[in-house]
């Protein structure tokens, strides 16, 4: 599903260049649940950001889906980020002057999908994350929780191949972060590839596999043994 | 992503901040109200212009005796004029003009005058409406009868009535004027100044030029010859023929001393002038709008800088760089058409209002709205692109990180 080799990416600011990741290879599988965890600066969102199509790489290979996205040009990235990448922010950027609704029609309107189809879709995707209601309240109206069941409602309803997720219980507490992860986990059930970026050890046990990484390298990458399942 | 959409999306952000946008409109509106107005009112003047000339009539012309250059007997006569209609078949009418100020007085009032001596072709020239009475005839130009025709406006202001046919003005110079019977009431000419005709103006009354030639007791010197021609065609024609005429008659074919005037040649002239001004003051204030699109750019660019993070959030769930640039783009069209719309809608009450005063009735043609609505889009388009760029081009990383 993913695989990238050998992927270096360089920040250059006047003369000072900072090499983020240092020559990343790696492959994930459909159906996977990566954590990426770390310590901060080591590359991990940096690394979810190329995955994301976001960012460009210095140099290296990155295929999805079969097929070699490497050198692709900003649109082309951006029709892969609306078709095939759904994301998941720790700030949860809901647009604020948008109904909750509007929010999830948000990347239907950039896929092209006509009016009324996009209105089924938006609910649907809203009922898998369990908020059916309060959908015409704009998102400083509604709970943190929410406001990020939304951001994943947002991230599903183009049917991506893959979730990718930064930090997202860093703004929530214990109780809520719970409920989120069960929300993930129930995706990944359905078998959309989940890849979570995190540096709280029992957020990343909600996954299969966790990847560390450290100065742009990855360090270790094993199946979670005492995997949290609900 | 269609049109619709981006409309409905450049709208909800116009709404969502209604001060500002009002405010950044504000320009365009200044712009295009006062742009249509000066154009409408320019254009409305010139039709004015034209329909006073065509009431004189397009094929008359005028003939003048350049004074500083003219000796006594240079001077147009009545028998010149005589001939000059039977001689010439092109004339139809011709009439001398002779004017002299005054007063005019009745038992209630006295007021300064112009005195014009003409004969009785002059209703033809002038195309005198009359409201009552009739204008003088031949007989009473040639036996000198102290007759006058006087316009409405003097008719109220001496006897408090429109119809003064039958009765009677004093008129003639300061140290002494005569009795004239008023056998017509003419329809008051200069409308276009309306109300602005008040009681300090001198009255208009018209006289047979034999009679100007008695109230001011000498002979009068005709230095002013109207003639018209029985076609529009013969126009230029007839005016040649009766310079030519007149200066065989006087004998002074070396000397030039006529100048014959095509008045649709002079409506030309007025015209241009008048376009002239027109366009200048357009262009000022077209400079208006210019800044008011100045002031377009620069809210858009405070917009896209504050919308830095929605734009990153856009461009993460698979806004194109395209779809970034039409929304902006579409806010500051939509911004100026609006401003376009409204500045057309002051225009042209602007224009009216304006209009009336100064008794001009504005011409607003389809060309002019369409033109404004264009005009505007476009401003919104040029002032609205770099700063649509500026957004699409936003690099979404850094977008996201925005505070």
């Amino acid at each position: 599903m993913i695989k990238i080799e050998n992927i270096v990416k360089v920040y250059t600011t006047g003369e000072i260049s900072l090499t983020a990741l240092k020559g990343v290879s790696l492959n994930i599988g459909a159906g996977e649940f990566v954590s990426i965890m770390g310590p901060s600066g080591c590359g991990k969102s940096t690394l979810m950001n190329v995955l994301g199509c976001l960012d460009k790489m210095t140099s290296g290979k990155y295929i999805l889906n079969g097929k070699d996205i490497s050198d692709l040009t900003d649109n082309e990235l951006a029709e892969i980020r609306c078709r095939e990448i759904g994301f998941v922010f720790q700030s949860f950027n809901l647009l604020p002057r948008m109904t909750i609704l509007e929010n999830v029609e948000l990347p239907m309107i950039y896929a092209g999908i006509p009016k009324k189809e996009r209105r089924e879709k938006a609910l649907a995707a809203l009922e898998r994350v369990d908020l059916s209601n309060r959908i015409k309240h704009r998102p400083n109206e509604i709970s943190g929780g929410q406001k990020q069941r939304v951001a994943i409602a947002r991230a599903i309803v183009n049917n991506p191949s893959i979730i990718l997720a930064d930090e997202p219980t860093g703004n929530l507490d214990t109780k809520v972060t719970k409920e989120i992860m069960k929300i993930i986990q129930k995706l990944n059930d359905d078998g959309t590839t989940v890849l979570l970026v995190t540096h709280e050890a029992d957020v990343a046990k909600y996954s299969k596999r966790i990847i560390h990484m450290l100065d742009g390298e990855i360090i270790d990458d094993n199946k979670v043994i005492d995997r949290v399942v609900f | 992503m269609n049109l619709l959409e981006n409309i409905k999306m450049a709208i909800d952000s116009i709404l969502s901040n209604k001060m500002r946008s009002f405010l950044t409109m504000l320009g365009i509106i200044i712009g295009i109200s006062s742009v249509i107005s000066v154009v409408s009112l320019g254009v409305g003047g010139q039709d004015t212009i034209t329909g006073e000339f065509e009431k004189i009539g397009v094929s008359t012309i005028r003939i003048t005796v350049k004074t500083t250059e003219a000796e006594t007997s240079d001077y147009i006569t009545y028998k010149d004029i005589q001939q000059l209609k039977e001689k010439i078949s092109y004339i139809k009418y011709a009439t001398p003009v002779t004017y002299q100020t005054g007063i005019a007085s009745s038992e209630k009032k006295s007021r300064t005058a112009m005195v014009y001596g003409t004969n009785e072709d002059m209703q033809y020239i002038d195309n005198t409406e009359l409201l009552y009475g009739r204008f003088f005839n031949n007989i009473e130009f040639e036996e000198r009868r102290a007759v006058a025709v006087i316009d409405e406006t003097a008719a109220k202001s001496f006897f408090g009535t429109s119809d003064a046919v039958g009765k009677t003005i004093n008129v003639g110079p300061n140290t002494g004027t005569k009795k004239a019977t008023i056998i017509g009431v003419a329809k008051s000419q200069f409308e276009m100044f309306g109300d602005m005709m008040d009681e300090e103006m001198p009255v208009i009354v018209y006289v047979p030029a034999t009679y100007l030639d008695i109230l001011y007791s000498k002979e009068s010197k005709i230095s002013e010859l109207y003639i018209m021609a029985d076609s529009k065609d013969n126009t230029e024609a007839a005016g040649i023929l009766a310079k030519n005429m007149l200066m065989n008659r006087h004998g002074n074919r070396e000397r030039d001393v006529y100048k014959a005037e095509n008045l649709m040649k002079q409506l030309e002239q007025i015209n241009t002038v008048v376009g002239i001004f027109t366009a200048f003051i357009a262009a000022v204030a077209a400079i208006s709008l210019l800044v008011g699109g100045v002031g377009v750019m620069n809210i858009m660019l405070v917009s896209v800088t504050e919308r830095t993070r929605e734009i990153g959030i856009r461009k993460a769930i698979g806004a194109k760089t395209s779809n970034i640039m039409f929304q902006f783009l579409t806010e500051s069209v939509i911004i100026s058409c609006i401003g376009g719309i409204i500045g057309l809608i002051f225009g042209i009450s602007g224009a009216y209002l304006l209009g009336q005063l100064a008794g001009i009735t504005p011409s607003i043609t389809p060309q002019i709205v369409i033109v404004s609505i264009a005009f505007s889009s476009a401003v919104g388009i040029f002032f609205g692109i770099y700063p649509a760029r500026k957004a699409a081009k936003l690099d979404p990383i850094e977008a996201l990180r925005y505070e």
